[in-house]
């Protein structure tokens, strides 16, 4: 009798679980199957074609605005690698009471709402290229780059913070006790042992940047938008397949990068809750 | 060797402080000035709150009430939809599949927000597919875009990995020895689940809570994509300020009342919270009391 309605409970959770999964999976299906249609509006269906893909490459637009979010990503992804690097050593191998403070803010950072982010760094911007005379804040993939790290940074902290603690730290004690000065300690021993864990934040930091809309349309300069800010902007004058396909191209190469992160994390030796925990942000 | 490490966070310290406080500082100070006639977008000669009370004049406070009000069903609705998956995946389904299961779940999460807010938007469109379903159900016509309706659904979705994630996190630390341990000593299942199981994942619940309400109260691509001018919230009031009306004042007040609205809403619900497990816990004190 318990036996039973056991197992009739577990039959309900199992499918609730599976409703929940075909939620979670239903818009992404739907825009998938939505980049073959052949008709002008995204909407309305139509018939099959592979003639939205061809849209990346014809129409200069949606061409210009991919590079832009690829080349930002990239360059966002270094900056908060290296800034995140250096931060989550620090805050794994000296720890005192700086640290404590500089967690504050990662927290801070990582919980302000985006759009409060994005209309903060606008006139902040301004302030910097116009008032302070600073071009380097005029340029359109400088201020997407600043924009988008700030995040990343935090995440790429996080992460080697977290793998760097659960490491030995005698491991580079033995190292300057074997005389190697300070610089070859950090190159020959300590890098080995974070690299893991920043090659992993730093692909975050790209498809996170890649994902970037709300900072993105706030702080872009006209000339370098985007892509998702493209999408945006689309969104009031009508959306067409082509919106779509790029959108699936885009999510193929977020699931890679993901893919890699997964497979670069489990041998390091991490447990799927680990990678999971990871993958949530930290 | 021994030399000071902090040093090595000194970059990020810089970046985050130039890049992050200074902004929001400087927002915070523009918060108090004013709009200076068509063309300027903040002044702060003359200082004042003046901007606060525009911002909670009726036409906004609407938004701020809307918004709290989708932001708190959004946020239940997570959890009361999380609760039975996190579980689900955590105790019952066999360990070897859980890490797929765990993928499945961040897949959604990091396909690119507004892409899957507009799969959404597909979906509700007067001739899209929940249109035609129920249609042939016999509930006529579906036609819920641009309404809060729609805004509800697309922030249940788009934050929900966000609740899943960490209960699935808490409610995996839960030995099941103890769930084992409650049904031996004589509770049925909805004791143990009500006393043993929840009780012991409540970080996770927590966790999951502010993770999803904090962001939730900020959106403003969900209701931008699908609310239309029914569907309002904060977010879009702060961005216009910013973009269309170039009134930076007003919209740093906004954006000012935004994280106070939140910071005073998780103070407000942590406090319930304590207040409505009291008697619960000193109930249980009392019995372990008994029992010494």
């Amino acid at each position: 009798m318990s036996g039973k309605r056991r197992a009739a409970s577990d039959v309900a959770l199992g499918v609730w679980g599976v409703a929940v999964f075909a939620f979670l999976f239903a818009p992404i299906v739907v825009v998938v199957m939505s980049s073959f249609n052949s008709g002008r509006l995204l909407v309305a269906w139509q018939g099959f074609s592979l003639e939205p893909f061809a849209a990346i490459v014809s129409k200069p637009a949606i061409r210009d605005a991919v590079l832009v979010s690829l080349q930002t990503g990239a360059i966002a992804a270094v900056v908060a690698s290296i800034l995140g690097m250096l931060a989550g050593i620090a805050l794994a191998r000296r720890p005192g009471k700086w640290a404590a403070w500089f967690i504050a803010l990662l927290l801070l950072v990582s919980v302000t709402p985006e759009i409060v982010d994005a209309v903060s760094l606008l006139p902040w911007l301004v302030f910097l290229g116009q008032d302070l005379g600073l071009p380097i804040f005029n340029d359109g993939i400088a201020r997407l780059v600043i924009g988008h790290s700030l995040f990343s940074t935090a995440v790429v902290s996080y992460i080697v913070r977290a793998r760097l603690i659960g490491l030995d730290a005698r491991l580079e004690e033995a190292s300057a006790d074997l005389y190697a000065p300070p610089v070859r300690t950090f190159l020959r021993i300590t890098l080995p042992l974070v690299a893991p864990a920043v090659l992993a934040g730093a692909l975050l930091s790209f498809t996170l940047s890649l994902d970037n809309t709300v900072i993105a349309a706030f702080v872009q300069v006209s000339g370098s938008t985007p892509w998702p800010v493209y999408v945006l902007s689309a969104l009031r004058s009508g959306l067409r397949p082509e919106i779509a396909a790029v959108s699936t191209v885009m999510l193929v190469l977020t699931l890679g990068a993901l893919a890699v992160v997964w497979a670069v994390l489990r041998r390091s030796g991490d447990s799927s809750n680990q990678i999971a925990r990871t993958l949530a942000g930290g | 060797m021994r030399k000071p490490g902090w040093l090595l966070a000194v970059p990020a310290w810089v970046w985050l402080l130039v890049f992050f406080v200074a902004p929001v500082l400087q927002v915070l100070w523009f918060s108090f000035g004013y709009k200076p006639g068509i063309f300027g977008t903040h002044a702060n000669d003359v200082l004042s709150l003046d901007r606060y009370a525009e911002a909670l004049t009726p036409t906004f406070f609407a938004t701020f009430q809307n918004t709290l009000g989708i932001a708190v069903a959004g946020t239940l609705l997570c959890l009361v939809i999380a609760l039975p998956m996190a579980y689900w995946m955590a105790a019952k389904v066999p360990s070897r599949h859980r890490g797929l299961l765990l993928a499945l779940v961040l897949v959604p999460y990091w396909t690119n927000f507004l892409i899957r807010t507009i799969g959404w938007q597909i979906i509700l469109s007067p001739e899209g597919v929940l249109s035609h379903l129920g249609q042939s159900l016999g509930f006529g016509p579906i036609d819920i875009l641009y309404t809060r309706a729609a805004v509800l659904l697309g922030v249940v979705y788009n934050y929900l990995p966000l609740m899943i994630l960490p209960l699935y996190v808490a409610f995996d630390r839960v030995d099941p020895a103890l769930r084992e341990a409650s049904k031996d000593l004589g509770a049925n299942r909805f004791r143990t689940l009500f006393g043993v199981t929840l009780p012991l994942a409540q970080p996770g619940i927590i966790a999951g809570i502010v993770l999803v309400f904090i962001p939730l109260m900020g959106d403003y691509i969900t209701p931008t994509v699908l609310g239309g001018a029914r569907g309002n919230m904060v977010g879009q009031l702060v961005a216009s300020q910013f973009q269309t009306a170039q009134n930076w004042a007003l919209g740093a007040a906004m954006a000012v009342l935004l994280i106070l609205v939140i910071a005073v809403t998780l103070g407000v619900a942590a406090l319930l919270a304590w207040a409505v497990t009291f008697p619960l816990r000193a109930r249980a004190r009392l019995r372990l009391g008994e029992a010494a």
